[in-house]
């Protein structure tokens, strides 16, 4: 190589090109037999199947089987789809569901849009990065010390009524946590405060992989303002959105941690989720059977608003398959 | 009770917290699984304060009978009955629990998992070693499964400085009470404390009205023999809402740890609680016999005989522990003076020993009353009835305290739930 480089006049070496003979592909296909073939790498994947298997699939499965039976954690009794037909009649079991629908309508209003409209707000302001810090700290906080938090200032002689009443409001001050639906929507709210920080940082994320020249452009030919946001960013973050939105849909399926806190899905049961209900079915009242059948509820829920929302959202990448 | 010390008692100080987690964590490290050393016995519970009274319970025991008690705390209700319930049939489960009386016991009891120890209550009883009126919240089937633990009076505590300065007594009477609730109203006090918070406290005036009003109807209607629906009950829930209408009432979102800081600060007049919340009263700033004291709620019905709730806490052997042998042992010494001396005096709280002396002034006010007046010892609506049964019927009890004029309908919910709980427990009775 060096005389290659140190030579005057590049000398063109002939490029050896791999031949094999049909005794070396042979041989090379025995190799590929032992290390490389389909059911060799079932070995390589074997872990994860099994880990994917005992921790996922099975219990899937053995929670569907679950459902058919009448279980107390001792004894169990065949019933067939008897616990499917109690779903459809329990009340609590449609307030959760209806709890639910507004903790993902919630979820995906609030966090995401503010979310949006902060990351855009203060993407190019001077000092934005630190609007953007202190937004974004609550979502360092847990979700546990998030919920005793919000405790502390929603209880009717908490933080937030104190504030409403000092400055003459006293009409406002209500029990925040006390009635159905407010209590569901006080929560959302909460959920939004350390929710929001997190999509600030992914939409920045994505406001900064916007090409420079498309924005200029854009500005050439006059648009600003709504315009640029409905025309070029909001099309430029779509990737992004699908994310975030995706994220945000998956989180309010399983919200439980600061309505556990802050209401234990009470009182009367009036702000539990389907997450909180399978939980108190099967571990407060031992009604396994129950619960799992609102856990199965669940599982079709998460996963088929999922799939759906990814599908419409990403055809492209379905339709190259 | 436990579960609901666990959430009740945060007040508790810091080198009481410090004992509990060290002594929570060292018994987690030390494992259930291979059991104790010979000599140590671990008493699974859910309440982080007890961890403390159970080690002094334990050394009593040691000069006693060789055995000292080790507290394992799981310091979640949820989690404690999740263990419980399903390491009870494997040889995995812990030898010794902290567990509810009346139908929670009877629950576990059905199971088989659990160790007959009838002839130690039946030894303890001989030697005046246990208030004998309590054997029906321990018993299923006529056998005893567990030994009382401690005797917590539920009472309202109130601030006599408080009262003197409204020209107040303790109330001796219904009429009394009345009056003292009229007279801090108009003082600017919230009179009564009243709370859906956490979900269980929903049942707290329900039992107190009810058990004052009607004492045989509140014990029978407990045990599935009356109905929710019956005109005594709705006359207790009118009562109820009658204190709704003149304003009585905290906000329904107060803890007991805000009320318990509001007596002794003269914000509310009343807090009926298990004698259990002296500790919280006294970690507020209360001083027993000075700013804060305790009154058994009048009866309303004076023909009745006079009544009054109580809640205790059961020591349950388990038949498949890994000490089972030393665990037996160690519930033989459980009601001897001295361990229980040790114990309820390091739990500030009520005795089922009668030998014991009481661990406070006011309790010893407590126990002078209930003794003196021929109280009928009810046991908590909490341990009352099917577990799945008081766990829906506390929501709906919520639901009333939030709408006090849906009595009718919330009625209406508890007796249809009463019907099929009642109707499967005495399937799995026959069963």
């Amino acid at each position: 190589m060096t005389d290659m480089v140190t030579t005057a006049k590049p000398v063109r070496t002939r490029r050896r090109i791999p031949t094999r003979t049909p005794h070396q592909a042979v041989h090379h296909a025995s190799v590929a037999g032992r290390r490389g073939g389909p059911l060799a790498s079932l070995t390589w994947a074997l872990p994860a199947l099994l880990f994917v298997g005992v921790l996922l699939v099975y219990p899937f499965f053995r929670s569907v089987y679950g459902s058919f039976f009448e279980d107390n954690g001792f004894t169990s009794r065949f019933t067939g789809l008897d616990n499917y037909t109690r779903l459809a009649e329990d009340p609590v079991f449609g307030r959760s569901l209806l709890n639910t629908v507004m903790w993902v309508a919630g979820t995906l209003l609030l966090p995401v849009v503010a979310g949006l409209a902060i990351a855009v707000a203060t993407f190019r302001m001077r000092l934005g990065w630190l609007a953007q810090l202190v937004i974004v700290l609550p979502y360092a906080i847990s979700g546990a010390a998030t919920a005793v938090l919000w405790k502390f200032m929603l209880t009717s002689d908490g933080a937030v009524n104190e504030v409403l009443r000092a400055i003459g409001l006293d009409g406002l001050a209500t029990s925040w946590l006390l009635e159905w639906p407010q209590n569901t929507i006080s929560m959302i709210i909460a959920s939004t405060w350390q929710a929001a920080g997190l999509n600030v940082v992914l939409f920045t994320i994505g406001l900064r992989a916007i090409p420079r020249e498309i924005t200029e452009a854009a500005e050439l030919d006059g648009a600003t303002g709504w315009r640029m946001f409905r025309h070029i960013t909001l099309p430029q973050l779509r990737a992004m959105t699908v994310v975030v939105v995706g994220m945000a849909i998956v989180n309010s399926l399983k919200a439980f941690d600061m309505i556990w806190i802050l209401t234990q899905g009470g009182p009367s049961r009036s702000s539990e989720t389907l997450a909180l209900t399978m939980y108190r079915e099967t571990f407060r009242l031992f009604h396994v059977g129950y619960g799992s059948a609102i856990a199965l509820v669940l599982s079709v829920i998460v996963v088929a608003s999922s799939w759906v929302y990814l599908r419409r959202q990403m055809p492209e990448a379905t339709g190259s398959q | 009770m436990s579960g609901r010390h666990t959430t009740l008692h945060p007040c508790i100080d810091r080198r009481t917290l410090f004992l509990a987690a060290g002594a929570g964590a060292l018994a987690t490290a030390c494992g259930t699984a291979a059991g104790q050393p010979p000599g140590k016995v671990a008493v699974h519970g859910d309440n982080p304060a007890w961890a403390v009274p159970l080690t002094a319970a334990g050394k009593a025991m040691r000069s006693v009978a060789g055995i000292r008690l080790v507290p394992e705390v799981i310091p979640s209700l949820d989690s404690f009955e999740q263990i419980v319930k399903s390491s009870l049939r494997t040889n995995k489960t812990p030898d010794m629990l902290k567990y509810w009386s009346g139908y929670r016991l009877q629950d576990l009891a059905r199971t088989g998992g659990i160790v007959d120890l009838t002839d130690h209550w039946e030894s303890a009883a001989g030697k005046g070693w246990v208030d004998t009126s309590l054997r029906n919240a321990f018993t299923y089937q006529g056998r005893v499964y567990g030994l009382p633990m401690n005797l917590a009076y539920w009472v309202f505590f109130y601030n006599p400085e408080v009262f003197t300065a409204n020209g107040l007594r303790k109330p001796g009477t219904w009429e009394d009470f009345l009056a003292a609730c009229e007279r801090l109203k108009s003082a600017g006090i919230t009179p009564l404390h009243g709370t859906a918070d956490g979900r269980w406290p929903s049942f707290i005036w329900f039992q107190e009205i009810l058990s004052r009003q009607d004492p045989q109807f509140y014990e029978d209607l407990m045990n599935g023999r009356e109905r929710y629906t019956d005109p005594r009950t709705e006359r207790a829930m009118r009562t109820i809402a009658s204190f709704f209408d003149k304003d009585w009432f905290t906000p329904m979102d107060m803890n007991h740890n805000d009320a318990a800081a509001g007596v002794v600060h003269g914000k509310i007049g009343m807090v009926p609680c298990g004698t259990w919340l002296g500790s919280t009263l006294v970690a507020a700033g209360g001083r027993p016999g000075k700013n804060l004291d305790a009154f058994v709620l009048p009866m309303q019905n004076t023909k009745a005989r006079p009544s009054m709730i109580f809640e205790s806490s059961a020591l349950v052997c388990t038949v498949k522990g890994p000490d089972r042998t030393e665990a037996y042992k160690a519930a033989g010494a459980w009601m001897n003076p001295k361990v229980m001396q040790a114990f309820s005096h390091s739990l500030q709280d009520g005795c089922p020993n009668p030998q014991v002396p009481p661990a406070s002034v006011m309790i010893d006010g407590i126990v002078r009353k209930a003794r003196d007046d021929k109280l009928w010892m009810l046991n908590r609506f909490w341990e009352q009835g099917p577990p799945e049964l008081v766990e829906a019927t506390v929501d709906d009890l919520a639901g009333f305290l939030l709408n006090p004029s849906s009595y009718r309908t919330v009625l209406h919910t508890m007796q249809d739930r009463a019907d099929e709980a009642w109707k499967v427990w005495r399937e799995a009775e026959q069963a």
